[in-house]
């Protein structure tokens, strides 16, 4: 169980795992030497809402760091998630294809989207934000959309 | 009695709706009633009794089941609880859209959704008869 940044924006609470790194557009990723596991965080499933389907590119498909990775769809919108890393797919979760709702229910556990064996981590991981960096723009994020009618 | 969620301005919530009128007014006039959530809300006691003297089947649009835990809260016993996004699992042809006015697939998910409660009410029905005669 990762510990997490924790903060409350209206009635909501978003949380951030400190474990991993993570793109300003709410994508995670989790290194195990040059695999990366990558899913989305607790922000980005609470503002999107309920998953009805996600749709994770197929294992051997190679991504480029910000290319689409996966596609979730909620009850309210179509979201691309955006691959925090380049390489290629070597595992999808299978979980997706029954249970999508593991992305609202676990999104930094259950609810990981894939694994991608990465073709240059350490110069993807530069690019990335830390716990704290993405707790930051997360909260500005999150005031922002508290403010909106 | 049927209990749709209130959702107002949400899809699914207009979804939850439409499926409940279907029910209530087409399918299965006799045998069901509407209860609208609000008056739940409000601890509006004609509605709290209603959900108390007939078993409920809530629909919820979204995870937060309003609908479901507003029939508990009031005393009421959810026979069945159906969510739209469920449904939606099931026949992922139907993609809802619109609010005010649902388009083609939430039209026919909102028929899906009530076709669906037209069998739980037919069960309940059955039961209910089978123990009259008990």
């Amino acid at each position: 169980m990762p510990d997490y940044l924790e903060t409350t924006v209206d009635k909501f609470i978003f949380r951030v795992a400190t474990d991993r790194l993570y793109t300003a557009e709410g994508a995670w990723a989790l290194a195990d030497g040059d695999r990366v596991r990558v899913g989305v965080t607790d922000f980005l499933q609470q503002l999107n809402g309920d998953v009805a389907f996600a749709e994770v590119k197929a294992e051997g498909t190679a991504v480029a760091a910000g290319d689409e990775v996966a596609t979730i769809e909620t009850i309210k919108a179509n979201v691309e998630v955006l691959s925090p890393v380049g390489g290629t797919v070597v595992e999808v979760n299978p979980a997706m294809e029954l249970s999508p709702e593991a992305i609202n229910q676990d999104p930094y556990g259950e609810g990981w989207l894939a694994v991608i064996e990465a073709s240059d981590w350490p110069a993807d991981r530069e690019r990335l934000l830390d716990p704290q960096a993405y707790f930051e723009v997360m909260r500005a994020q999150a005031e922002e959309e508290a403010q909106k009618p | 009695m049927v209990v749709p969620c209130s959702g107002i301005g949400k899809t699914y919530g207009t979804v939850s709706r439409e499926a409940a009128y279907e029910v209530t007014e087409d399918l299965r006039p006799g045998a069901t009633g509407l209860v609208a959530l609000s008056l739940l809300v409000l601890g509006d006691e004609d509605a709290r009794a209603a959900v108390r003297a007939h078993p409920a089947v809530t629909i919820d649009g979204c995870k937060l089941a309003c609908a479901a835990k507003m029939v508990e809260e009031s005393g009421g016993h959810v026979a069945q609880g159906i969510a739209v996004l469920d449904v939606y699992r099931r026949n992922r042809e139907l993609k809802p859209r619109g609010i005010a006015e649902l388009n083609e697939g939430g039209q026919q998910l909102a028929h899906a959704v009530a076709e669906e409660i037209a069998t739980v009410v037919d069960d309940l029905v059955s039961r209910e008869e089978a123990s009259d005669h008990a």
